[in-house]
């Protein structure tokens, strides 16, 4: 074999292997998308080829599945989590990047410790408190473990966005007279917008998907989708075309939000490890 | 306001809610480890125990070490596994261009699907009847043709090990593929102008480069694999029997479905320990990476 003649063949080989790490990658995925609009008689068939219907799509927004509710949920939760989260991190963030505090590098650790706790070390004096307090199977309640999981990931990745803002505009403010307020309302946060908006969406996403802390403090009132996902394990089996709607509905909405911040996916989840 | 209160002033909000969220659990759990604690018994979350609850996960439950040997037999799998082919893949993909910059973007949707959903859409597709998976391995490897995936302990462990590395090559590959493009496009060049070969040059000149970056990938990845629940709940439910039990899954079943509070929380905190390396590790990383 010639140079030119192997070259071509290493490019089809890794062209290949591509193709397949595609295909592996999104079959599941795909799956499920097929089995949404499959009625349940298709389901239980390899078919490639099947009469799409929307019927799942409607059958899990009425009784007894009520996916509806569990969509609000989903919503008001991770939304007011975020919506805590963020303002809290960013004044944290700031000052963590622009100031030099007693034990600063302690307090960064540690909260960054807090990101690696099992949900589950963590859980369990919650359900006893709520237990104790009234606050099991509320939206408050998940609220307030959500910020558990997403401050952490909102501190660090705020941080490293306000570390990339140059300090020269805000000394110039500071010197033509402005307060350390003016300026952080005036300059930081509308250069640090963007920033603020990806951590949100990051932080939405994973207040959404959370699974255990769900599971363990709601059962009726304040179920997530996830775990409404549970609903469709009926005693007949697997409810799959129902199980993939909901799937559906479930992922969609974040692979679009994935999608937007895609850029900063790797630096937000590695807390700034890898950028 | 004078800088000097300010700076305290601002962090204070978030200081709070991080130690009430997650210091205060960790602080509660702790206590509870040493007490009866049993939920349906109100005094026994006061009522304390010595080392019990430790001694008893030690010496008089082989759950206890069953989950320990699923959860280190899966750590080890999960982190070798997603580490190798993420690895491959990175390098498949990083010199970019239409298609692979594509691909790049594709490999975001896995991971921004949650891991409960992960689980149930490989239960799907191992369905004895009706599973793509089930019915491709039964084409490719006949023995298997007629094996019921999640009915066999250890194909389900199998099936676990394999949503689990499903679910993470792609981030993987994306932080891998961040670290490849951070080594200087010169290295490489002056190894292949001395007349290094493709394997030379990776072994000798990427891999080097690129390891502070694989050891945060492992580091990482070794977190989430021990802490793993979400995808076994809805996959296997840690059967059949107590198969692919992992720790997170024994602590929930014995502090949510038997009640036991304290003993689960003892567990817990055993499960504690690693992390406490592992984060001491990363925070190293982080930090060297910050100066």
């Amino acid at each position: 074999m010639t140079g030119h003649q192997r070259k071509q063949a290493v490019k089809a080989v890794q062209l290949a292997l591509i193709l397949l790490a595609t295909f592996i990658m999104l079959i599941p995925i795909l799956w499920i998308f097929m089995a949404a609009f499959k009625n349940h008689i298709d389901v239980f068939q390899l078919k490639l080829f099947f009469t799409p219907t929307l019927a799942n799509f409607a059958e899990v927004f009425r009784s007894p599945y009520d996916l509806g509710d569990k969509l609000i949920n989903s919503s008001i939760v991770a939304f007011v989590t975020v919506l805590f989260a963020i303002p809290i991190a960013t004044m944290a963030a700031y000052s963590f990047s622009r100031f030099r505090l007693k034990g600063e590098t302690a307090m960064l650790v540690v909260i960054l410790a807090t990101q690696f706790v099992p949900a589950v070390v963590i859980i369990l004096p919650f359900f006893v408190m709520f237990r104790d307090i009234g606050l099991l199977d509320t939206r408050l309640g998940l609220i307030l473990v959500n910020l558990a999981i997403v401050m952490p990931f909102a501190i660090w990745m705020i941080k490293g966005f306000i570390d990339g803002i140059p300090l020269d505009t805000e000394e110039a403010a500071m010197v033509d007279g402005s307060s350390r307020l003016q300026v952080i309302r005036n300059i930081v946060l509308p250069m640090a917008a963007p920033g603020l908006l990806t951590a949100g969406i990051f932080c939405f996403i994973i207040a959404w998907n959370e699974f255990l802390f769900a599971l363990i403090l709601t059962n009726r009132d304040a179920v997530t989708l996830p775990i409404g996902l549970a609903l469709f394990r009926a005693e007949e089996g697997d409810l799959w075309n129902l199980l993939s709607a909901a799937g559906i509905i479930i992922m969609v909405p974040m692979f679009v939000l994935a999608l937007l911040i895609r850029k900063y996916f790797v630096q937000g989840m590695t807390m700034g490890a890898v950028r | 306001m004078r800088d000097n209160t300010l700076k305290y002033l601002l962090i204070l909000p978030a200081v709070l809610v991080v130690g009430a969220t997650a210091l205060w659990p960790l602080y509660e759990s702790l206590r509870l480890s040493f007490t009866v604690g049993r939920l349906n018994r109100p005094g026994s979350l006061e009522q304390y125990l010595f080392w019990e609850n430790y001694t008893w996960a030690f010496l008089y439950e082989p759950a206890f070490w069953n989950s320990v040997q699923v959860t280190a037999i899966y750590t080890v799998l999960t982190v070798g596994l997603t580490t190798l082919l993420a690895l491959g893949l990175a390098l498949l993909l990083a010199p970019g261009g239409r298609l692979r910059s594509g691909v790049q973007t594709l490999l975001i949707l896995p991971f921004a699907m949650s891991p409960a959903l992960i689980g149930v859409s490989f239960r799907f597709m191992f369905n004895p009847e009706f599973g793509l998976f089930d019915a491709f391995f039964g084409v490719m490897i006949p023995p298997l043709a007629d094996v019921s995936w999640l009915a066999d302990p250890i194909l389900a462990f199998a099936v676990c090990v394999m949503a689990d590395v499903w679910g993470w090559i792609p981030f993987l590959t994306l932080v891998l593929i961040g670290g490849l493009a951070g080594i200087p496009q010169e290295t490489i060049e002056a190894a292949q102008v001395d007349g290094a070969g493709g394997w030379r040059v990776f072994r000798d000149v990427t891999l080097p480069q690129l390891a502070p970056v694989l050891a945060v990938v492992i580091i990482l990845k070794s977190i989430f694999s021990l802490k793993t629940f979400d995808q076994i709940f809805m996959l296997t439910n840690g059967g059949p029997g107590t198969a692919t039990q992992t720790l997170s899954h024994y602590i929930y079943v014995n502090g949510m479905k038997y009640g036991q509070i304290g003993y689960a929380s003892s567990v817990a905190w055993l499960m504690v320990i690693p992390m406490i390396f592992l984060t001491y590790a990363y925070a190293k990383h982080v930090f060297r990476r910050g100066q």
